[in-house]
């Protein structure tokens, strides 16, 4: 339909934070009546296309043009006027408020200055059965509504603004088999009526499915756009690689399968986060968690470290149960247990305490002899650390938030290895800090596993997945869905199982 | 951030470091006095100053309590009631069991405090309501039970001897015993923040209670005893307060609850919780207890006093609370 006058064009748009180019110089167009896949791995730059398009932020440089008039979004609001509607993955519901109340949040049916509730519930009941959802009664509190149902309001929400360029990122992953159906139903009809629809989505059977063309993104950049059906999956993944290695990694020592098994969990279960998984890590092992992010990486980790409420299944310390009772029953654990949570602003750190407060914090008890803290051994143990993982200090009495993020990373390690832990978890420790930490964090994590110590460690960087661990596994969807070691553990194979493009699907 | 190297003596913390805060608030206690003193000398005398340190006692003891609840972030609003009940447990007891009574009154009115807290505690760490309703429906509960207290069984309602001597009591060279007390409790309470693995969790506590729970913290552990810290400490102050003026009697702690918080605000502590001295603290008790006299002795009508009481406490904080606030 490339004759047709695009709903939306940008052109040459680029986004930083920073130094860091999220968006590099992208053309991108989208034509009415048709779907439109974005694919891309994490970081792709396809969340910032979207929130560009939506109004969420302004690019930094380049245009965008709706229906052929040049537009300069200051905020959602402007965009949906111009037709541009986005449905987020984060739902924008008001759960105290009812069905009908939130459709109609934005602009109510009014009479004589108050809101006109039959109006409203009427104007609800119609929008509901456009979507094919006339069981969910308008009076219903959102709060009372299964994930799945309050996906479709939010669907509904979006709908009533009559868009021309409707978005939906991620928006099935959180759908029942049965609603999927529906919104597969209500996209096709949108673009039988000439809307152009942007679909966000990691499950490749879905965009086969559904799009009609896609554009592969990588590092921020625009790989290509093609007609479905023109490439095979496999020429579709491969575009979605490419990164340039450019770290060094330390050597990874030959396989020790003799070595014990430090850790290892049966079955663990939590709602629908976790679902069954089994894991060993042996001693001096670094085994990598893979996968896009949210597929329950960060609930494994919490749930191996006890904090998460509600776990079934069990966890070993070298062969004795491990009670998931939370931090300290962790930390007591044979081999002790250390976290290195994702955020460290809000889960590792205190910011306004000083560096010295911070590093000790975990093992403040050692410290501690009958009624005297022994203020002087603390202090020796601090600088020790300090010097040992090159943390760049002025004073030990700083506030914390005055260092750089690198060093700020280097303080949670310090204050865990401080408590000489058997066992280490890691959530993504190296997002948001300079190269050159990270290479010292590379190294430092071989030291630790070459001194016996077992390491599980998540990373949204697959390359560093690669580079570090001797085995990885992939999550999908709360699973492990593979494990890879040796020459399997490449790109290729981590990005088609985060995908779930199986073999047999690729041979077809 | 340029130089890696630790100087090999770098010093050790110091937490009585002089924040802004604290500067300013010792700053107004000299202006107070100066201003005092161009309106009558005898506020430069000895006496009058000890008398002024002397009622700053009760109040600081209140406020050491309070202070540990803030550090973490939470606020006890149970203090009036547990000022009153510790002075009318005290006395009862004395008045239940004569000789042995009395020489028990004392721990008995403090324990009942700090059972009052250990309860507030429960509730904060573990059922997780919010401190300023779980505390503020405690002191009501409370306030119920002395009334039945008093009205049911008629107890004994003057002050042993012992609490009056620790009260009012001068022996060694003038100085009060009040003063000693809170002397002693104040520097309990610095040995507890500045040297010991429990202070440092309180701040960590205050500071980000996820981050301290993830790195080992008993972080419910922590809230509980720093509620039984200020449970017990309001007792003791107002079996100090039944002491002074001889017998416990219905609301004697209903004038002790925004002093008390305001003294530890106004030396400095992030209302928020996480930071804070003691010796903030201690600037803050006096800071109110002199203010409090000086519009006393200017004979004021008592409406004029309390505007400009609470007009003063709010300046002072708008003076110095926006550094402070901006953090969370």
């Amino acid at each position: 339909m490339p004759d047709a006058l695009p709903i939306l064009e940008m052109k040459h748009v680029s986004k930083r934070y920073g130094g860091i180019a999220a968006l590099n110089e992208v053309d991108f167009v989208a034509y009415p009546g048709e779907i439109h896949a974005i694919l891309g791995e994490n970081g792709a730059g396809k969340s910032t296309l979207i929130k560009i398009a939506a109004g969420v932020t302004d690019p930094s440089e380049g245009e965008l043009y709706v229906e052929g008039k040049r537009v300069d979004f200051r905020n959602p609001t402007e965009a949906m006027a111009a037709g541009v509607v986005c449905v987020f993955q984060e739902l924008s519901l008001l759960p105290d408020l009812t069905v009908a109340d939130n459709l109609s949040i934005v602009a109510p049916p009014m009479r004589a200055g108050l809101i006109d509730a039959g109006a409203q519930r009427e104007r609800a009941r119609r929008l509901l059965a456009e979507i094919g959802c006339d069981d969910i009664h308008p009076l219903e509190l959102v709060r009372n509504l299964p994930l799945s149902r309050r996906q479709m309001v939010e669907i509904a929400k979006a709908l009533a603004k009559r868009p021309k360029l409707l978005i939906l990122d991620e928006a099935t992953s959180a759908l029942t088999a049965a609603d999927v159906e529906r919104v597969y139903t209500i996209i096709r009809r949108l673009r039988s009526e000439g809307v152009s629809i942007l679909y966000v989505s990691h499950r490749m059977h879905e965009i086969a499915a559904l799009a009609d063309c896609a554009t592969v993104f990588r590092n921020g950049r625009r790989i290509e756009t093609f007609r479905i059906g023109e490439r095979s999956m496999s020429a579709i993944v491969q575009m979605m690689i490419g990164r340039e290695m450019t770290h060094h990694y330390p050597d990874k020592p030959p396989a020790n399968p003799g070595a014990p098994v430090a850790l290892s969990a049966r079955n663990l279960s939590w709602g629908q986060q976790l679902r069954d998984i089994s894991l060993d890590v042996r001693k001096g092992e670094i085994v990598g968690l893979g996968g896009l992010d949210g597929q329950g990486q960060r609930s494994l980790l919490f749930a191996l470290f006890g904090v998460l409420k509600g776990v079934s299944g069990s966890v070993d310390v070298l062969g004795k149960p491990l009670r998931l009772s939370g931090p300290r029953s962790a930390m007591r654990a044979q081999l002790p247990i250390a976290l290195i949570p994702e955020d460290r602003k809000t889960e590792g750190l205190m910011l306004p305490m000083n560096i010295r407060d911070n590093i000790s914090l975990a093992s403040l008890s050692k410290f501690q002899k009958g009624l005297r803290f022994d203020r002087n051994s603390e202090h020796t143990a601090v600088e020790k650390i300090i010097k040992g993982l090159n943390i760049k200090i002025t004073e030990l009495a700083a506030a914390v938030s005055t260092l750089s993020g690198g060093n700020q990373q280097k303080v949670v390690l310090a204050k865990w290895l401080m408590t000489h832990p058997g066992i280490i978890l890691l959530n993504d420790p190296t997002r948001g800090i300079d190269v050159g930490t990270k290479q010292e964090v590379y190294r430092l994590l071989r030291d630790l596993a070459d001194s016996g110590v077992a390491v599980l460690f998540y990373s949204t960087d697959y390359a560093e997945l690669i580079g570090c661990c001797d085995r990885v596994l992939v999550m999908y969807d709360g699973r492990v869905t593979r494990e890879l070691a040796g020459l399997e553990l490449n790109e290729r194979n981590i990005i088609e199982t985060a995908l779930n493009v199986n073999d047999k699907e690729q041979a077809a | 951030m340029n130089d890696p190297k630790l100087q090999a003596g770098t010093l050790p913390v110091l937490r009585f470091a002089l924040d802004r805060s604290v500067l300013i608030a010792f700053g107004c206690i000299v202006l107070m006095l100066l201003g005092g003193a161009l309106y009558s000398r005898e506020f430069l005398s000895p006496e009058y100053l000890l008398q002024q340190l002397q009622i700053s006692a009760f109040l600081g003891i209140i406020a050491s309590g309070a202070m540990m609840v803030i550090l973490i972030g939470h606020i006890d609003l149970s203090i009036p009631w547990t000022v009153t009940l510790g002075a009318m447990m005290a006395t009862a007891v004395a008045g239940w069991y004569g000789e042995i009574g009395s020489a028990i009154a004392i721990p008995v009115g403090v324990l009942c405090g700090a059972f009052v807290g250990f309860l507030n505690g429960l509730g904060v760490a573990y059922l997780r309501l919010p401190s300023m309703i779980f505390t503020l429906g405690m002191n009501a509960v409370v306030q119920g039970l002395m009334v039945l207290h008093t009205g049911g069984f008629a107890p004994q309602d003057h002050a042993t001897d012992a609490m009056h001597f620790l009260a009012v009591g001068r022996p060694i060279f003038g100085v009060p015993n009040a003063l000693f007390i809170w002397i002693i409790v104040g520097g309990f309470i610095t040995y507890l923040l500045t040297r010991t693995a429990f202070g440092r969790r309180v701040y960590a506590v205050g500071n980000r209670e996820t981050a301290a729970y993830l790195s080992g913290v008993n972080t419910n552990a922590v809230i509980i005893l720093c509620f039984v810290l200020s449970g017990a400490a309001a007792a003791f102050a107002g079996v100090l307060l039944a002491g002074y003026s001889t017998k416990a009697y219905q609301a004697m702690g209903d004038p002790y609850l925004l002093p008390a918080i305001a003294a530890v605000v106004l030396g400095g502590t992030n209302i928020l919780g996480g930071r804070g001295n003691y010796l903030g603290t201690i600037a803050g008790v006096v800071l109110i207890t002199l203010l409090q006299s000086i519009l006393a002795v200017m004979q004021m009508p008592e409406a004029g006093r309390q505007i400009i009481y609470g007009v003063v406490i709010l300046v002072m904080l708008l003076g110095y609370g926006r550094g402070e606030i901006d953090r969370k």
